[in-house]
């Protein structure tokens, strides 16, 4: 835990050395928020009917899409991403000469990142409440575990993507299309009923879809965790599942990348 | 100390435990890679795979506190025999041991004890100053607070970092940057330390000032035992105790430097005289005491020869000898350093030699 804790120090000293990008960063994400604001309040008349089982309010439910989409990004892209930097600048190798486990190194590496992104979604949350957005802050506690959850089935995603980094010196569209997919049919940005019954099924094979609509009944229906439980038990599958896939695979890569001896190049 | 062929030290990996004193203990240590095709050729032979050796039957050991030097050209393996004792590249065969521990079943404990220097500066957080550099090693290596940010402030010192421990390390000269990745292998006291060519990138004055700090404080007073790549005869000669020849992949021979020179049968001398000498020498050409004589007239009315003389210092009295009886004007005589090149050749050619006896 401190060597993990140490690198995600290492990540933030290093972020916080070029302030400008942070303030810029955090400046984007309330110049995005004004328009979607003003535009799901214009969508409102036409989303009410289709959202009503998840709170009938159209902000409301992009801002809960918008922010789960946020962290979605960063498990997906930030592993691979940032081994694929590090492998390049040499820190990587670095690393793995030290005493630290190659877990608590992957760990470390993207914790800033998620650290990073829990700052912007609470600067989201912040301002979408302001907004007048009708989210139930009494139900955070039940909101986080399934966020939790969210992130735990779509971490996997983040590490085949980071064992084609270490095995091809790629992660191909993985991140991409995961993204894409889950986006477009998970439920970010409109419910899963509006899209074609044949597409529905299709969503019925992303785990975003279950921790969304059970994100949605928790925070903005003010629904118990007991009531979205068969969502939560799929979408605990997910990630159970993915993540045991994903660290077999993770660990093949490693050693592939070992015995190619191309564990430190990019 | 003597020259030792490979095959000569050979030992199965089960027939020697590593002695408590070894620091490295190498048996018939091999690995190889895969050569990368081109897409046309994997097209046409998808299943085909063509190796290339790296490292072929190595076998040597390293006692506790030596400073070796690794001397090979460029693709000689040295980066790889690295990389295997480093953890970081898993071996075919063979075994590598590091203080008694196996470098694929107790990679952990490897690691505890030995530190590659990792000469790239890229490899450092730029944007962190160096004494955070170090603070996120130490914390990485398991030391505690308060005695990491001790020695952190040792290293400092010791590297000659003290003042610019506050300053960003990208502001760092390239000279700096190479004292700082040594003092974050040294973070841990690790027992072994790895380096790889850690010269390649000073300019000669740093190089030298870089040399005095690992044999003075390194080897020295941290008492490490060192392994030095280098390509550069010179820097092996001048800090290591013993050195390996690594030529494409094969542990060509294990010595003092100074032996393996001598062992090879003879050393380049210069000449410089007023007028040709090979009349001078042609006895001594017959007798097996001077070989490979190059003469040629320089601008200034002098002429210089090279030549290979046998025998250590009782061959160039002889030479000294001969050309005194011939009343030869002689300006200067000298002992012409040994190029890695000139080192692997006569190595090559001896063993050819030996065999061909």
């Amino acid at each position: 835990m401190r060597r993990m804790l140490a690198l995600v120090r290492a990540s933030w000293l290093t972020a916080a050395s070029y302030r400008l990008n942070m303030l810029v960063s955090l400046v984007s994400l309330l110049m995005m928020v004004i328009p979607v604001y003003f535009v799901a309040g214009a969508l409102q008349p036409v989303m009410a009917d289709s959202i009503a089982g998840q709170g009938g309010e159209y902000f409301g439910f992009l801002l809960v899409g918008i922010i789960t989409l946020m962290f979605l990004t960063t498990a997906v892209t930030s592993l691979p991403t940032a081994l694929g930097s590090s492998i390049a600048s040499g820190t990587f190798e670095a690393l793995l000469g030290t005493r630290a486990r190659l877990g608590e190194i992957v760990a470390g590496t993207v914790g800033y990142a998620f650290i990073w992104t829990a700052v912007r979604a609470l600067l989201l949350l912040v301002v979408g409440l302001a907004l007048g957005a009708p989210l139930m802050g009494e139900r955070s506690p039940a909101a986080l575990l399934i966020l939790g959850l969210i992130i735990l089935a779509y971490i996997p995603f983040g590490l085949l993507a980071a064992a084609g980094v270490l095995a091809f010196k790629t992660s191909g569209s993985l991140p991409a299309a995961v993204l894409t997919v889950s986006g477009l049919l998970g439920g970010v940005y409109y419910p899963t009923q509006v899209i074609p019954s044949w597409l529905q099924d299709l969503s019925m094979a992303v785990p975003l879809t279950y921790g969304l609509r059970a994100l949605r009944a928790v925070v903005l229906e003010g629904g118990s965790l007991r009531a979205s439980a068969p969502d939560l038990a799929v979408l605990s599958g997910f990630a159970l599942a993915l993540f045991g896939l994903s660290l077999y695979v993770f660990t093949l890569a490693v050693r592939h990348a070992k015995g190619s001896g191309t564990l430190a190049q990019y | 100390m003597s020259v030792v062929a490979p095959g000569a030290h050979t030992v199965s990996p089960a027939a020697r435990i590593p002695l408590a004193g070894e620091a490295i203990h190498l048996a018939g240590l091999t690995k190889r890679f895969v050569v990368r095709r081109s897409l046309g050729a994997a097209l046409r032979q998808p299943f085909l795979r063509q190796w290339s050796p790296a490292l072929v039957d190595i076998s040597c050991t390293i006692e506790d506190g030596e400073f070796f030097g690794l001397l090979g050209p460029n693709g000689a393996g040295k980066t790889t025999l690295f990389k295997v004792l480093a953890t970081l590249v898993l071996p075919d065969g063979g075994s590598a041991a590091v203080g008694g521990y196996d470098v694929i079943r107790q990679a952990n404990q490897v690691r505890k004890i030995l530190a590659p220097v990792i000469t790239d500066d890229r490899s450092l957080y730029w944007r962190l100053t160096a004494r955070e550099n170090l603070e996120l090693y130490a914390r990485l290596q398991d030391l505690p607070e308060e005695a990491g940010r001790r020695r952190v402030s040792e290293l400092l010192d010791a590297v000659g970092l003290c003042d610019a421990g506050s300053k960003m390390v990208g502001a760092f000269s390239s000279g700096m940057k190479q004292r700082l990745l040594i003092a974050r292998a040294l973070v841990a006291r690790p027992r072994i330390l790895l380096l790889d060519e850690p010269t390649r990138s000073l300019d000669p004055l740093s190089a030298r000032t870089f040399r005095a700090f690992l044999r003075e404080e390194i080897s020295g007073r941290q008492g490490c035992t060192v392994l030095l790549a280098t390509h550069n005869t010179e820097e092996a000669l001048e800090l290591c105790g013993r050195v390996g020849v690594l030529h494409q992949g094969k542990l060509l021979a294990v010595g003092s430097a100074a032996d393996l020179i001598r062992q090879m049968g003879s050393e380049r001398y210069r000449l410089w005289t007023r007028c040709p000498v090979p009349g001078s020498l042609a006895a001594l050409e017959r007798e097996g005491v001077v070989d490979g004589i190059v003469s040629q007239p320089d601008a200034e009315g002098w002429t210089r020869t090279e030549m290979d003389v046998a025998g250590g210092l009782e061959g160039a009295a002889k030479v000294i000898d001969a050309l005194g009886r011939a009343g030869a004007s002689v300006g200067r005589f000298e002992s012409v350093p040994r190029t890695l090149a000139d080192l692997i050749e006569g190595i090559i050619d001896r063993r050819r030699r030996s065999s061909d006896a």
